[in-house]
């Protein structure tokens, strides 16, 4: 039975701070219990599956590594209709995903969930490794705290 | 480098796509009166550093590691490094594990192959820029498409614990494995989605007078298995459409992988100048022992074994999205007649070097590990799929171009951007973060 809240994070964790979204979803598996009407799914870089991922939920919230041309470890939160996608796709294969998009597509197929927030995190490390940088590590605990009190506050009522 | 004359004065085509963290494949075409001058297919990016990532692993996390190469093939990757990490350590797993991972394995390709005819042939078909405006021109064709991708993946999620990045496999086993319940319940899903992939046939088949007609004598190379004779993703031993043979721990002297200048990846050939991996290879290697309904499909579009027309790789994934759905439907009454059980999993580390081939979707995927006495690895050795195609394409290209450039720039363009996708590549696939203006 899917709970009406899904709680995604994305990303690589052989990526550097493209792994933020995946290692965030990890701290908040363990305090799931916290958080009865969510599931916390690690999506790691499935793509289109997220389509099928947030269908059928009342909210879906994502954690992701994101350009938003802010400093590096900033976390910003906000709305699909808030931003616009300048990820440009060379449509050659599969493996390119703009997430944007995939709730555009979810919202023409009248699947999309009402509401969806993003927690966007600047990368200052984009890179093969398994690590993410000291600006990210550091704040790791500020971004959990900061997610747990928007759930709290908005999400799980 | 095809010098060609041709009835079209210049022709500029460069098609470059580069983000901040890694390139994509570039297409770059120059003519000048009539004359071909230059054609490259150009892919500026360096996959295999996850070799470095997996030395100094226990040989127990190493498929965790690579599951995260791909999102799309994540399954592929996960079960070749398994096998090959047993095969290193001596394990020889039993009927039942054999039996579910390869049931884990067709959910992939089912997953994967209605993912790229759906939605990313079907628009280049339609004339759409992708899937979603393709909402509007054909609503029916694309929800039949996503419900049959959905499907895929809750067969992928059973089996394999999620959707991507499988957390199910260990080395001599399955940490979790499902339900005799939930196998008969996934039976019924797969029947009922057979419909589903018959509408999608028609729709492909409906537009498919716009898959060019192009052929190129090539050397299809794919998984065998003769014993017994199995249309197989998962065991055999390596043969090509030519006629040859080799083993899968002598991969390295089939890929006989080299660097190019354009390309940061290598590329491979074997008794060619190239060759061609993935549905069109498999099933060129293996058509006489699909599926009825895979047969059924092939036969809808005239694909018959022996066919070198790269575009029909498409047509190739359709039958086979066909064949799994069926060969799995065989798989679980068996595992249902033979009953499941719970398995102990028994492991222990020894020196050692193990290789291991699996057909991801996109063709076959080979991987090597060596080990030390404590188990942690020491080498290891990653052949993709797409890398062992990108020779094929660029030959594919300097036989296109001439063929093809009397149709104009754009239509040349949109030509070779099909071709490409035909390959269903896997060109970048270790990012996908968002990349946002604020708008308020």
């Amino acid at each position: 039975m899917k709970k009406k809240t899904i709680v995604l994070g994305l990303g690589n964790p052989l990526m550097g701070d493209e792994g933020i979204g995946i290692k965030l979803i990890e701290m908040l598996q363990s305090a799931s219990g916290d958080f009865p009407e969510a599931d916390f799914v690690d999506a790691g870089t499935g793509g289109m599956s997220l389509l099928h991922l947030i269908a059928g939920r009342a909210k879906a919230v994502i954690i992701d590594c994101a350009y938003m041309g802010a400093e590096p470890g900033t976390i910003k939160q906000f709305t699909p209709d808030e931003v616009k996608t300048v990820k440009q796709l060379t449509h050659l294969s599969l493996h390119e995903v703009d997430i944007i998009k995939v709730i555009d597509l979810a919202r023409q197929l009248g699947e999309c969930p009402e509401e969806i927030i993003f927690f966007g995190i600047e990368p200052a490390a984009v890179t093969r490794q398994m690590e993410l940088s000291d600006i990210l590590t550091d704040r790791l605990a500020q971004y959990a705290e900061t997610i747990k009190t928007q759930l709290r506050r908005n999400l799980c009522k | 480098m095809s010098n060609a004359e041709v009835d079209v004065a210049d022709v500029n085509i460069d098609v470059k796509h580069l983000t901040r963290v890694e390139g994509h494949g570039n297409i770059v075409v120059n003519m000048t009166d009539g004359k071909v001058e230059k054609v490259q297919w150009q892919v500026p990016e360096a996959p295999r550093f996850f070799e470095a990532m997996v030395r100094g692993r226990h040989f127990d996390d190493i498929q965790t590691i690579v599951s995260r190469i791909c999102g799309i093939c994540s399954i592929s990757h996960s079960l070749v490094a398994t096998k090959a990490v047993e095969n290193a350590l001596g394990v020889q797993v039993s009927e039942q594990t054999d039996m579910l991972r390869l049931l884990m394995h067709y959910s992939e390709q089912l997953q994967s192959h209605v993912l790229h005819v759906g939605y990313l042939v079907a628009p280049d078909l339609f004339g759409a820029p992708s899937v979603v405006p393709l909402v509007s021109q054909a609503p029916d064709a694309v929800l039949t498409i996503i419900r049959a991708h959905r499907v895929a993946n809750q067969w992928s999620e059973l089996l394999a614990g999620r959707i991507t990045h499988p957390i199910t496999l260990v080395p001599d086993g399955m940490s979790m494995i499902p339900t005799e319940a939930q196998l008969r319940d996934l039976a019924e899903t797969l029947k009922a989605t057979v419909p589903d992939l018959l509408t999608i046939v028609d729709v492909v088949l409906s537009v498919a007078e716009n898959l060019p007609a192009f052929e190129r004598p090539t050397e299809y190379v794919s998984l065998k298995q003769d014993d017994p004779p199995t249309y197989t993703f998962y065991h055999g031993h390596i043969a090509s459409a030519d006629g040859h043979t080799a083993p899968v721990d002598e991969w390295e002297t089939v890929a006989n992988e080299y660097v190019v200048g354009r390309s940061t990846a290598k590329w491979a050939k074997w008794h060619r100048d190239s060759y061609a991996v993935g549905a069109l290879a498999r099933f060129n290697n293996n058509a006489p022992l699909i599926s009825p309904l895979g047969k059924a499909v092939a036969e809808k579009f005239g694909l018959e074994q022996g066919c070198c027309n790269p575009f029909m790789n498409n047509v190739a994934q359709l039958a086979e999205a066909a064949h799994v759905t069926e060969a799995a439907l065989e798989l679980i009454d068996k595992l249902l007649t033979k009953g499941l059980r719970k398995e102990k999993v028994r492991v222990k580390p020894r020196a050692g070097k193990g290789t291991a081939a699996v057909e991801a979707p996109r063709g076959i995927l080979f991987h090597t590990y060596e080990f030390d006495d404590k188990g942690d690895c020491v080498a290891a050795n990653l052949c993709i799929p797409t890398n062992q195609n990108h020779a094929n394409i660029q030959k594919d290209f300097e036989a296109f171009v001439p063929q093809f450039a009397d149709r104009g720039e754009d239509a040349l363009r949109m030509g070779l951007e099909m071709l490409v996708r035909s390959y269903d590549p896997c060109i970048s696939c270790s990012t996908h973060m968002l990349n946002i203006e604020f708008v308020k």
